[in-house]
């Protein structure tokens, strides 16, 4: 039987058991991937999966079970536990299914060109990209290359009459090494995901990045404790951008589990300050026609000029809020509930160039790197470790690591003074360079 | 970020599309990276898939070997699992699921094959020993010895096995604990009690002749707590989790693990900013050993040190640590969260001095980092479930217990930060730099324990911190955690208290 023909014969089947509603999350993925390390092969892995998901209601109340065996058997025993389990549980008028057939149209989210390469080729690729990484001398170490890729279908269908499925795939190439110089360790890495295996950047790109992080931190000065300026790198966006996510989750602005809980259509952060979710964007793999639990995609502004323009939802979040689903819902794959999440997020771009940004800083860090877990959603502080490049009157002056940096959330996003133009659209968290004016920095 | 985190952290889930489409393909491609992201479940069905015949196994270790390869094994899981979430006391979700499948691997010289199935049948196992022999392609060939089943001594025991409990029972433990909580203070405005158990059924068979056949259940209970006192909000946290029956709840209450959390929730609604720059650290014993795993024992996993990239490389035998300072990794300490009797390639559980006094003493390894640095087996190959590649893996991991009375160390600290519990933290194992953020810490001033301080970061660097205790407690205890390293283990960590010279603290007052 096909899958889609499968999908819905479970949602009958799961009626037929004695769920008053039901819906059945189908997924079959293929995984490949292929490490290797001091120009030998360290892994090979390939598998081929699936599973599924049951989400049932008996009077109001929930249940979900799931199972990677098909076999009749099986899932009659899975959705069985499903029902009982409902039965058990207390009743909530959100528990409710969509029953929006709609399908935002995304392009580009399979390419079938990926199982075309051979195992030889993509093993070849590796193997070129540690090369390739290695290649400056003060590079002493490989910690590994590796190349991966993965294909997806994904089948949806439940009790109010809704089937749907979507194909997609990602590729992705990475490589990490290490630099020494006397008794000092640094270690850089890069990668590359995308969709369609042709994306791929050139590996010479991406190895000359994870050559030059390894590199760029050497000899750091430890500085002292003190208020500076901050620039934030692209790649440390994030660290802000995850609490700020988690913050207008729908359902912990509910339980007012956010510090931004009371905030909407209310300036929090600085007027440069602009961010979109758009699980529309075509080729790009946080983009999918519809979300977790079928509904479909949209591109939505989260902050507009530093004002907080929406929280974000999914079905059982929006009914309990009085609101539409904005497509939030997300799976962590057939064996979970949806929970709430984000699909491309990025920060508008500003007028600033790096380079100026950098240039008109008189005292502050350059910050490459931040460890930590970023914003705390709930109570709005902020703390976490950090090494970059301390800049002197517009000048990159030496590397600095072992530091901390730390504020409150707040005080920290209503103090961006710049942002930049350079934003890279292919990742799915992303943003441009910005500076915050003043951030204290923990040092000797 | 820390509801955001309890769920992906505390909650883990098989996330293969997740994995195989995004994140994972970074870990996927970037091995060392996934040590650096530093961060399982039950019912009466029977495991009969995993009753395939002696013969077919060794059919298929053969067919593994067929192109050539040192080893070769088999790996069978089954497992039953079960969730059940209860947030604004409201049950959010109850998830029952069935998981099984193999994987076959083959060791050739340096590289692994590994591929993986959901059915467990002959013919996909023995197709799953052929992708996985692509990597033995003109390698060595040795002739795989028939299996035969061997005995592990157990450190497991079940009074009240997890599959002959009613569901009921499991609501009512995690009512009880949402009820305490909330009668606790009325500025507690919340818990999130979050109840787990799984039975894990294996068979592993090898090359070497080894078949064993095992179950071990599980159990780990979450109560996180928000206080809120219309300034101030705190999530506080509280786990327990053991490899037992249902007895566990009989050990320690759920009114306990949740009276626990709301002390800390209310405890931090108080918190001031926390200073920033290099001060002395004095750790709560407990759950606190997750600094010793991150910052000491991932550098001390056997596979980045074959790759001659670790922390630790070349330092075996040597001092890296105060005198005051031995570490031990234990996976045979009684029904522990980390013990797993033999590990997921069979070899079996040991307790593993790993730093004795200062001197380095060992690494804790899997069948191939063993072989490629010459060293015995100490029982650390581990694996998420049969998607996965073993590795090696901590599992009791903790800081011995000294001599000095934990009052004392906190008396003759002048000034410095007490931290009470950590969040969790990462290390990057090649550098041995690592972060930690503080859940609940305090100032000292004048060798006491004063203002509450807001969650801090904590940063160093392994060798420095292990080199800068200077007192270490008689009062030795545990906490259990989930560890990350591209696949995620259930594990405990554990150390007395201790105090830690020169830590850079993140806070955000000068």
């Amino acid at each position: 039987m096909k899958n889609i023909d499968l999908t819905e014969k479970l949602v009958k089947k799961c009626l037929n058991l004695g769920a008053d509603a039901a819906e059945v999350f189908l997924e079959s993925n293929r995984n490949l991937s292929v490490n290797v390390l001091n120009s030998e092969i360290e892994t090979i892995e390939e598998a081929a999966s699936q599973g599924v998901g049951f989400r049932v209601f008996v009077d109001g109340k929930m249940g979900f079970s799931h199972c990677n065996d098909f076999s009749n058997r099986s899932l009659d025993d899975t959705i069985s536990r499903a029902v009982a389990f409902a039965r058990l549980s207390t009743p909530d008028e959100n528990n409710v299914l969509t029953d929006d057939k709609g399908f935002t149209q995304v392009a580009d989210l399979f390419d079938p060109g990926i199982s075309a390469g051979t195992m030889d080729k993509k093993l070849e690729m590796a193997l070129e990209l540690e090369k390739l990484a290695m290649k400056d001398p003060r590079i002493t170490k490989s910690s590994g290359a590796g190349y991966g890729e993965g294909e997806s279908e994904i089948f949806i269908g439940n009790s109010n009459g809704l089937l749907k499925t979507y194909k997609s795939s990602g590729c992705s190439l990475g490589v990490y090494v290490v630099a020494e110089k006397g008794n000092q360790k640094n270690t850089g890495g890069e990668y590359c995901s995308r969709v369609f295996f042709s994306d791929l950047l050139p590996l010479e790109e991406i190895a000359a990045v994870a050559s030059k992080k390894a590199i760029e931190l050497l000899d750091p000065v430890m500085i002292k404790t003190q208020k500076a300026a901050v620039i934030f790198d692209p790649d440390v966006a994030r660290a802000l951008l995850g609490g700020i996510i988690s913050a207008i989750n729908g359902e912990r602005v509910m339980q007012g589990a956010s510090f931004l809980k009371d905030h909407l259509n209310k300036q929090f952060a600085s007027p440069l300050l602009t961010i979109t979710d758009d699980g529309t964007r075509a080729k790009s793999l946080g983009s999918s026609p519809f979300d977790g639990e079928g509904v479909p995609t949209i591109k939505n502004v989260l902050v507009a000029d530093g004002v907080l323009k929406s929280f974000i939802y999914n079905v059982k979040a929006a009914q309990r809020a009085g609101v539409k689903s904005t497509g939030n819902a997300t799976r962590g794959g057939f064996s979970s509930l949806p929970g709430i999440g984000t699909h491309n997020v990025y920060v508008s771009t500003g007028k600033h160039t790096r380079n100026e940004i950098i240039a008109s800083t008189k005292r502050g860090l350059l910050l490459l790197e931040v460890t930590g877990y970023g914003i705390d959603s709930v109570s709005g502080n902020f703390s976490g470790g950090a090494s970059g490049i301390w800049i002197e009157n517009g000048e990159l002056v030496h590397p600095v690591k072992g530091v901390t940096i730390a504020g409150q959330a707040f005080d920290i996003l209503n103090s961006i003074d710049m942002m930049g133009t350079d934003l890279d659209m292919n990742r799915t968290n992303t943003s441009p360079t910005f500076r915050i004016a003043e951030v204290q920095i923990g040092g000797k | 970020m820390e509801i955001k985190k309890q769920i992906v952290r505390d909650i883990p889930r098989r996330r293969f599309l997740e994995l195989s489409m995004k994140g994972g393909l970074l870990i996927a491609a970037t091995p060392a990276l996934m040590s650096q992201l530093v961060s399982c479940k039950n019912g009466a069905r029977s495991t009969s898939a995993l009753d395939v015949d002696k013969e077919i196994l060794d059919r298929v270790i053969s067919k593994a070997l067929e192109k050539g390869g040192d080893f070769a094994d088999v790996y069978l899981e089954n497992r039953i699992s079960r969730e059940i979430v209860m947030e604004e006391s409201i049950f959010k979700s109850g998830l029952y699921g069935i998981s099984q499948g193999a994987g076959v691997r083959v060791i050739s010289g340096n590289k692994t094959g590994y591929a993986y199935t959901d059915e467990i049948t002959e013919e996909k196992l023995l197709r799953a020993a052929e992708v996985a022999s692509y990597v033995a392609l003109n390698g060595n060939t040795v002739s795989p010895v028939n299996i035969a089943g061997v005995e592990r001594p157990s450190f497991i025991t079940v009074k009240q096995p997890l599959a002959e409990i009613a569901d009921e029972k499991r609501i009512e433990v995690i009512k009880r604990a949402d009820q305490a909580a909330r009668d606790y203070d009325p500025r507690i405005k919340m818990a999130f009690v979050n109840y787990n158990d799984e039975i894990r059924s294996r068979v592993i068979a090898n090359s070497e002749g080894i078949y064993l056949r095992d179950e071990l259940p599980l159990l780990f209970f979450i109560v996180q707590v928000m206080s809120d006192d219309g300034t101030a909000r705190h999530m506080a946290r509280e786990r327990l989790s053991k490899h037992s029956g249902f007895e566990m709840f009989e050990m320690v209450s759920p009114e306990t693990v949740a009276e626990r959390a709301a002390r800390e929730a209310i405890a931090m609604l108080d918190a001031e900013e926390a200073p920033a720059g290099m001060m002395d650290v004095v750790m709560q014993n407990g759950w606190g050993g997750v600094l010793v795993h991150e910052a000491v024992g991932h550098p001390l996993e056997a596979d980045n040190i074959a790759k001659e990239i670790g922390a630790f490389t070349g330092k075996m035998g040597q001092k890296v640590a105060a005198d005051c300072f031995t570490m031990v990794d234990d996976g045979t300490l009684p029904n522990f969260r980390g013990t797993i009797n033999f590990d997921d390639e069979g070899t079996e559980a040991k307790r593993n001095v790993l730093i004795e006094n200062g001197m380095l003493k060992g690494f804790m390894t899997d069948i191939l980092s063993a072989k490629q640095l010459s060293m015995s087996r100490t029982g650390n190959g581990r694996r998420e479930s049969f998607r996965y590649i073993p590795i090696p893996r901590m599992t009791n991991t903790f800081i011995e217990k000294g001599d000095d009375d934990p009052a004392d160390i906190l008396a003759s600290t002048k000034k410095g930060i007490y931290v009470q519990s950590l969040s969790g933290g990462s290390v990057n194992p090649v550098t041995g730099v690592f972060n930690f953020t503080c859940r609940e810490a305090y100032l000292i001033e004048n060798g006491k324990k004063t203002k509450p301080i807001k969650g801090a970061t904590l940063i160093g660097s392994c060798l420095d911190v292990i080199s800068n205790i200077d007192a270490v407690g008689n009062d030795l205890d545990f906490g259990p955690g989930i560890c990350g390293k591209g696949q995620i283990a259930e594990v405990s960590a554990g150390q007395p208290t201790v105090r830690l010279r020169g830590i850079n603290v993140g806070g955000s007052k000068a």
